[in-house]
């Protein structure tokens, strides 16, 4: 007996089970992490988010290659191994780029286009908009910024060269994903509070790469030059992350010379940036005219 | 329903003591650029606060129970709105998601919404790729995917050539009378709203001069009878008749006579006179009010 059925094509009415603002945001989430990572979209879009995300992956598989060719004794391999946040400097240059390119994908081409009043024409309100938007950008950034690292755990742990156990495992994983999350807090307030100020991508990605160098130069020389503060370096906002990074993960990082500087300093000055980034977002959407 | 709604953007009065009731069907909210409509479809949405009176959508206030009221609503704004590097297909079926359909039923719906507006071969083409007439349709498309209790349809005809124009209207018509679909198009073409709606609001500078439903709008002060006879000779007879009968009446040429309707008395008269005479009748019409003429009065009532 044939299985075959009829489908009925044509606009109908519809009375089943409709969604709530949760599922709006999550589809704004979706449709949002889609475009960022050139999802359905042509292969053009896909080249520079997949070479970063490669260029992220590439030195832990390098490290671990290196580790399970060279036949080394344990304590060898610990010093040819990078540190979980050590391993942040390999990768700074590929983070950087993920951040500045992601969200203004995410943001820009809704007010570009004047897509925004299609968004709050349905039950999204500016806020809900924007928390989707946020977690899009985050959860591309994690990317990067958590699964590199849970990489090289994962080779370490095959390798013998991990933490002892299971428990001690789950710990650095935690610590880990902390870690990660906390670069990948900072970055998404910090792109999309620049990707708000402009309708234009390439605007906003290269004001966000000045503004990286520019607090980078500023924060060195007061730092350096000027001698004022080790804690002055929290300004440079290529370092404010992997710094906070590295507290979470195992030891400050001694090559941003903020060693000595307590961790509360630290921590204290990264949530004052995601604040004020997060705060420029928040009232620059809260006064965009979108439908008249 | 609107009760004396209020909306000022800076020292721009956009809306003053607007008031009006949209019912069942396609109503054409007219009025010229600037006049407010488009602040009044905002106000719908629940997108912005009345600075005074009060709005009733689908029984609620908007601005109370805004995330409800705009997922039973369908909006299709002026201007473009669509990002050109998306599929159509991709984009519809994310409007009906962000306004509750869940995932699978959104896909299959997004299909049928744009093969309802004649896309169905081009839905997986990038919007930016297709022509303006194409983009109103997908525009369209995404204001009724979800099926929404109300449609609003802001100029849905912006940038269409003469053919594209005529291919929307009829498209909204279907959407209002064969999908069974309340809509509310806002337009600055009264021809284009005279010809697609069942009800019109007419706004000028901010106020609601007139509205109704067009019928009893277009009959409203009709009060005149054109007599259409077979015979052009047979006119001067039948006025001569009438006015015996106490009936005004005038021939006007070409075989017709327009009678003053003063009660249904009239009608009789009309008849009696006619089979009296032995005359053919080829018509015979209530003479309405075209939209233009009803605008005009509204205009002369509001100064």
């Amino acid at each position: 007996m044939s299985e075959a059925q009829i489908y009925e094509q044509g606009y109908r009415r519809y009375d089943g089970r409709r969604l709530g603002r949760r599922a709006a945001v999550r589809s704004v989430w979706k449709h949002t992490v889609q475009r960022v990572l050139g999802l359905r979209r042509s292969a053009r879009h896909k080249v520079l988010p997949f070479l970063t995300i490669l260029f992220a992956y590439l030195p832990a598989v390098a490290f671990i290659g290196i580790l399970a060719l060279i036949p080394t004794d344990a304590d060898r391999a610990r010093d040819l191994a990078p540190t979980y946040s050590q391993y942040y400097g390999f990768i700074t240059a590929a983070i950087a780029l993920f951040i500045v390119f992601s969200a203004p994908e995410a943001l820009c081409p809704d007010r570009r286009h004047r897509s925004m009043s299609l968004y709050l024409a349905s039950p999204l309100s500016r806020d809900t908009y924007l928390l989707a938007k946020a977690l899009a950008v985050f959860t591309v950034l994690c990317l990067v910024t958590i699964g590199p690292l849970v990489l090289l755990l994962i080779g370490y742990v095959l390798q013998s060269n991990g933490p002892d156990g299971p428990l001690g495992v789950l710990a650095q994983l935690a610590r880990i994903v902390g870690a990660g999350a906390a670069v990948a807090l900072f970055g998404t307030a910090f792109a999309l509070a620049l990707a708000s100020l402009t309708d234009r991508k390439g605007l906003a990605t290269g004001g966000a790469l000045i503004v990286l160098f520019g607090t980078h130069v500023v924060g060195g020389i007061l730092a350096f030059v000027l001698d004022l503060s080790n804690a002055a370096i929290m300004l440079s906002l290529f370092v404010a992350p992997f710094e906070v990074a590295a507290r979470i993960l195992d030891a400050p990082t001694g090559a941003t010379a903020a060693t000595s500087t307590p961790n509360a300093v630290i921590f204290l000055a990264a949530a004052a940036w995601a604040a004020l980034f997060s705060m420029v977002v928040y009232l620059r959407y809260a006064t965009l005219q979108v439908t008249r | 329903m609107a009760d004396q709604v209020a909306k000022r953007w800076g020292s721009t009065q956009a809306l003053s003591s607007a008031t009006f009731t949209v019912g069942r069907g396609i109503t054409g909210l007219l009025g010229a650029n600037g006049a407010g409509k488009t602040t009044l479809l905002t106000l719908i949405l629940g997108l912005h606060r009345p600075d005074g009176g009060s709005l009733r959508v689908l029984g609620v206030d908007p601005m109370e129970a805004g995330p409800a009221v705009r997922a039973r609503i369908g909006y299709a704004p002026e201007h473009d709105g669509l990002p050109p590097d998306v599929a159509a297909h991709d984009m519809v079926r994310h409007i009906a998601e962000i306004h509750g359909l869940p995932g699978r039923v959104a896909t299959a719906r997004a299909s049928d919404a744009l093969y309802e507006v004649g896309l169905g071969e081009e839905r997986f083409r990038p919007v930016g790729t297709m022509s303006t007439g194409q983009r109103q349709r997908v525009k369209l498309a995404q204001a009724i995917v979800h099926d929404p209790a109300l449609v609003l349809l802001d100029e849905p005809t912006n940038g269409l050539d003469p053919v594209q124009r005529e291919q929307m209207l009829a498209l909204i018509r279907h959407v209002g009378h064969d999908l069974g679909l309340d809509v509310i198009l806002s337009s600055h073409l009264l021809d284009e709203v005279e010809r697609v709606s069942d009800a019109v609001v007419i706004i000028e500078q901010g106020h609601a001069t007139v509205g109704g439903r067009m019928d009893e709008l277009r009959n409203a002060g009709a009060n005149e009878l054109v007599v259409t006879l077979d015979d052009p000779d047979g006119a001067a007879r039948l006025v001569e008749g009438l006015q015996r009968r106490q009936v005004g009446a005038t021939d006007v040429g070409q075989g017709k006579v327009v009678v003053t309707l003063t009660d249904d008395v009239v009608f009789d008269a009309v008849r009696d006179e006619v089979a009296r005479i032995g005359l053919g009748v080829r018509a015979m019409k209530v003479r309405t009010r075209s939209l233009e003429e009803v605008f005009l009065a509204g205009q002369l009532g509001a100064t």
